[in-house]
């Protein structure tokens, strides 16, 4: 014979219903959730007020991409293609040339930020730490075209930040 | 043959090898490969570099593998510990002093060093102190130096001693200071000396007009064939993006070994000239006006449609492939036109029916080392085709006797029996009467006067020597204004001594233009012509209805062109340049692409035909010939022009010359009116082309022309 008909069952059972039942005019289950409301309440608040407020960043984080310049003002860029290479999204175009004084210098520098999955390969390939990707993360296209990053814009993001990323790279040196 | 094959063990397995054979070539046929710097299987062994130790069993010291013969039951080690020791240590060594500029440096990526490095070098250096530094030396317009990275393997060196004959490079001082150098300033200008950029196993040695242009990696390699000389040298091009980046060889022993000519290598150069025709044009009231590809080749149908055949022809260049000569030939049958020609630069044509039916080296390239007696006639022949020069120079090496006779003395680098200067005609009419043969009858008065001298006698001995002879006729004697004398007397000459007589033709596929019949005397396949048309001098000297130029160039490829003339015909130019002399005398100018930017076939001085694919995308319009040709046969509504690819021309090609009976024209020049030539002893005969004037693509080729040879040709140049 099944166990629930057995009478210890059946008393079990008529008391949770009195109980609920009773639950309910008191309105039990409010006050419980409402005391979750308390408890937070008055604990710290975690909400930031973007884009009033950020949240912190670490050094190492990897945004839009930004080629460096020497302190004397030379490109940093010497077109051996490694990051052309290692990019495993194809993103970046390069076109070499020899510059007027008989150095090796980029003529082209596309990155382009559709198909960049912002992995931080090509800065990890750079043996002059000439191609970064800084903290900036906030930037939108409005054109077709835009996406693409040329050498110009790209030296341009390196001279406006150029503190900013020296600080970076001088915190994440002795990791290296 | 079973004594010289011993057995020999490589990392514990056991293999032949021939006796006398060094270590490396023995274990290059394994798998264990041995790293090596200075030895290169066309150089003599230096054993300088030290990379290839090996541990051989019994040997108190590791020895080097490239110069250590093998011997009877030897146990060789390549990969055991003390032989990585040894190799590992030389590596430490040779690194103490290459510069750490593997990103900047060209040879990055396809470097020996590089890779070598990766197995055996160690991640940090422990040396501390300076590094040698050595200045970089300008040799010319096409190598470029960074002599720092310079590891001493001397391959460049022993490429100037073995290879060139011309020793322009070498080494100087000792120990830390020794450096490769020219000993005094000066450019290398030997005509294969390029290929030292490819002997370099560092990026000591570059190629300047490539530098920092692409890298290794991202390039994609083709096959192609040399578009220059009658040897068709086997190439690789490499490709970035559609555009040909650089051209390096392609192995091939029965042709070019792994040499080919700096003309060959740098000529890519003219592809991307500024020069290049982007688009159809038209003259209209003496201005050029752009037009689109429809509106011109309706246009050059409806003047080919209204033509007078009797006063129209065609002139190709002889560069053009096969399927361009076939199609070229078959629009001419088509409208009956009579008036082809390919000889562009030939002047006497008096014995056009006694020619051959395809002239040809009379051997293969790889036999000239074999031959007993080569001499050459009328040819600058380093010039004119550098790898059968190179040829000739590793057959006189070998103890082949040699012999020149040619208008001016040029520089050879190896040892020639005997030179007859000045006049050609002179020298072999001496060289007739040693040789107790009869002269025509037309001469025999001059030759009479003619004394033979000792360089006459000497000739006679080579030629009169054991073992067949052969005689090769160049440029300079086939572009000689009485080239039938000479051929005649080289005949009569030939036919004496028992020997071959053979040609070094003009352009890359001389031998095509002739099969397909590119001549106004003879059509497909040598068969002859009822009516024989007019020959190149006769066109261009004269005003026609109608001329169609392909890739021939008035003034530069047609030296006879009289521009007040001729040039008032009207002129369709397909053309993958717009030069002034074009702009000058065409009417219609198409654009056609140059050797890289279409497919086909070339048929090289040893009856040998390679077909070649598309290697670069085309520069502006430009479109490859055989497609303009065959949209104008389709548009002048001719039958079987729809061909889809010069892959099916090719095929009708074979189909016909398969149907077509063997004509075998044998070269007769025993039966020739002479009577015509009365001035033939005068010097000035001879009609000099330069080295790299030779095609449009070539005149074009930037780095080319600031070459001292360039330079000292058009000191010389007048027009």
């Amino acid at each position: 014979m099944d166990e629930s008909w057995t009478l210890v069952n059946i008393n079990r059972l008529i008391m949770k219903k009195i109980k609920n039942y009773i639950k309910t005019f008191l309105l039990w289950e409010l006050w419980q959730g409402l005391s979750v409301t308390l408890r937070n309440f008055f604990r710290p608040s975690t909400t930031i007020q973007y884009p009033e407020e950020k949240t912190p960043q670490s050094s190492r984080f990897r945004g839009l991409h930004a080629l460096r310049r020497y302190p004397n003002g030379e490109e940093r860029c010497i077109a051996c293609k490694l990051c052309e290479a290692v990019c495993p999204a194809l993103a970046i175009t390069i076109e070499s040339e020899v510059a007027d004084d008989g150095t090796r210098r980029a003529s082209r520098y596309d990155i382009d930020l559709f198909k960049c999955i912002y992995c931080g390969f090509c800065e990890e390939a750079c043996p002059v730490d000439a191609i970064v990707e800084t903290r900036i993360h906030e930037y939108h296209m409005e054109a077709p075209g835009e996406n693409i990053m040329t050498k110009d814009k790209l030296l341009a993001i390196g001279d406006k930040f150029d503190n900013l990323i020296t600080k970076d790279k001088a915190a994440d040196a002795k990791y290296r | 043959m079973s004594n010289d094959i011993i057995e020999i063990e490589v990392d514990g397995k056991s293999i032949q090898a021939k006796k006398g054979q060094m270590i490396i070539e023995a274990t290059d046929t394994t798998s264990s490969y041995v790293p090596r710097f200075c030895y290169h299987s066309k150089l003599s062994i230096a054993a300088n570099c030290r990379m290839c130790l090996v541990e051989v069993e019994k040997e108190s010291k590791p020895l080097p593998a490239c110069a250590t013969p093998v011997s009877e039951g030897m146990k060789i080690f390549t990969r055991s510990p003390y032989a990585i020791a040894a190799q590992k240590a030389t590596m430490e060594f040779l690194l103490i002093n290459h510069p750490l500029d593997c990103p900047i440096c060209d040879q990055g990526g396809e470097c020996e060093l590089q890779d070598i490095a990766m197995g055996y070098g160690r991640g940090i250096s422990r040396y501390n102190d300076n590094k040698r530094v050595v200045k970089d030396k300008n040799i010319g317009p096409l190598v470029s130096t960074d002599m720092t990275r310079c590891i001493h393997c001397t391959r460049c060196v022993r490429f100037g001693e073995e290879i060139t004959g011309a020793q322009d490079l070498g080494t100087v001082m000792r120990g830390e200071d020794m450096r490769i150098d020219t000993y005094v300033e000066k450019s290398i200008d030997h005509e294969l000396s390029s290929n030292i950029i490819d002997l370099c196993p560092v990026g000591a040695l570059n190629n300047k007009p490539y530098r920092y242009s692409a890298r290794s990696w991202e390039m994609i390699q083709h096959e192609t064939i040399a578009a220059h000389d009658c040897v068709g040298s086997n190439l690789y091009a490499h490709v970035l993006r559609g555009k040909v980046k650089r051209i390096v060889p392609r192995e091939n022993e029965a042709i070019n070994e792994t040499w080919i000519s700096d003309r060959d290598r740098f000529s890519y150069e003219g592809i991307y000239s500024d020069d290049r025709l982007m688009s159809p044009m038209i003259k209209k009231d003496d201005k050029w006006q752009e037009i689109s590809w429809k509106d011109a080749l309706i246009e050059v149908v409806e003047k080919l449609k209204a033509v007078d055949q009797k006063s129209s022809a065609f002139l190709a260049s002889p560069n053009s492939t096969l399927e361009e000569f076939y199609l070229l030939t078959k629009l001419s049958n088509d409208l009956s036109i009579n008036n082809v020609d390919h000889r562009l630069r030939v002047v006497d044509f008096t014995d056009q029916d006694n020619d051959p039916k395809i002239p040809l080296l009379g051997m293969n390239i790889a036999d000239i080392e074999k031959c007993k007696q080569i001499v050459v006639i009328g040819s600058d022949i380093r010039k004119e085709a550098p790898i059968i020069g190179h040829r000739i120079r590793k057959a006189a090496l070998a103890g082949t006797q040699i012999g020149v006779i040619n208008e001016n003395i040029n520089e050879y680098f190896f040892d020639i029996s005997a030179y007859l200067s000045g006049s050609i005609i002179k020298n072999l009419l001496g060289l007739l009467n040693v040789l107790g043969g009869e002269s025509p009858k037309e001469m025999q008065d001059i030759s009479k006067q003619i004394k033979p001298t000792e360089e006459h006698k000497e000739m006679a001995a080579i030629l009169n020597s054991e073992g067949k002879g052969h005689l090769i006729l160049g440029h300079l004697a086939i572009n000689h204004s009485y080239a039938s004398v000479i051929r005649t007397l080289s005949a009569k000459i030939a036919h004496l001594t028992g020997s071959e007589l053979g040609f070094v033709t003009e352009g890359s596929n001389a031998a095509g233009a002739h099969l397909m019949g590119m001549l106004p005397h003879r059509g497909f396949a040598g068969a002859s012509q009822e009516i024989v048309g007019k020959n190149v001098q006769e066109m261009t000297e004269n005003s026609l209805d109608l001329l169609l130029l392909f890739n021939a160039e008035p003034g530069n490829d047609l030296p006879s062109f009289s521009f007040e003339k001729a040039g008032h015909s009207l002129v369709i130019a397909m053309t993958p340049y717009a030069t002034e002399k074009y702009k000058m005398t065409a009417d219609i100018m198409l654009p056609i692409g140059t050797f890289a930017e279409t497919s086909g076939t070339y048929i090289n001085c040893e009856n040998r035909s390679q077909s070649f694919s598309v290697i670069a995308n085309p520069v502006g319009e430009s479109r490859p010939g055989w497609k303009v040709l065959r949209a104008i046969g389709s548009m002048l509504g001719m039958s079987d022009f729809e061909f889809e690819s010069s892959e099916g021309v090719l095929d009708e090609i074979s189909q016909k010359l398969n149907d077509m009976p063997a004509s075998n024209i044998k070269p007769n020049y025993s039966t020739q009116d002479l009577t015509n030539s009365k001035n033939f002893l005068d010097s000035n005969l001879v009609q000099r082309t330069p080295m790299y004037e030779v095609d449009s693509v070539l005149r074009h080729a930037t780095s080319l022309q600031l070459t001292p040879e360039a330079c000292r040709s058009l000191a010389k140049y007048e027009y």
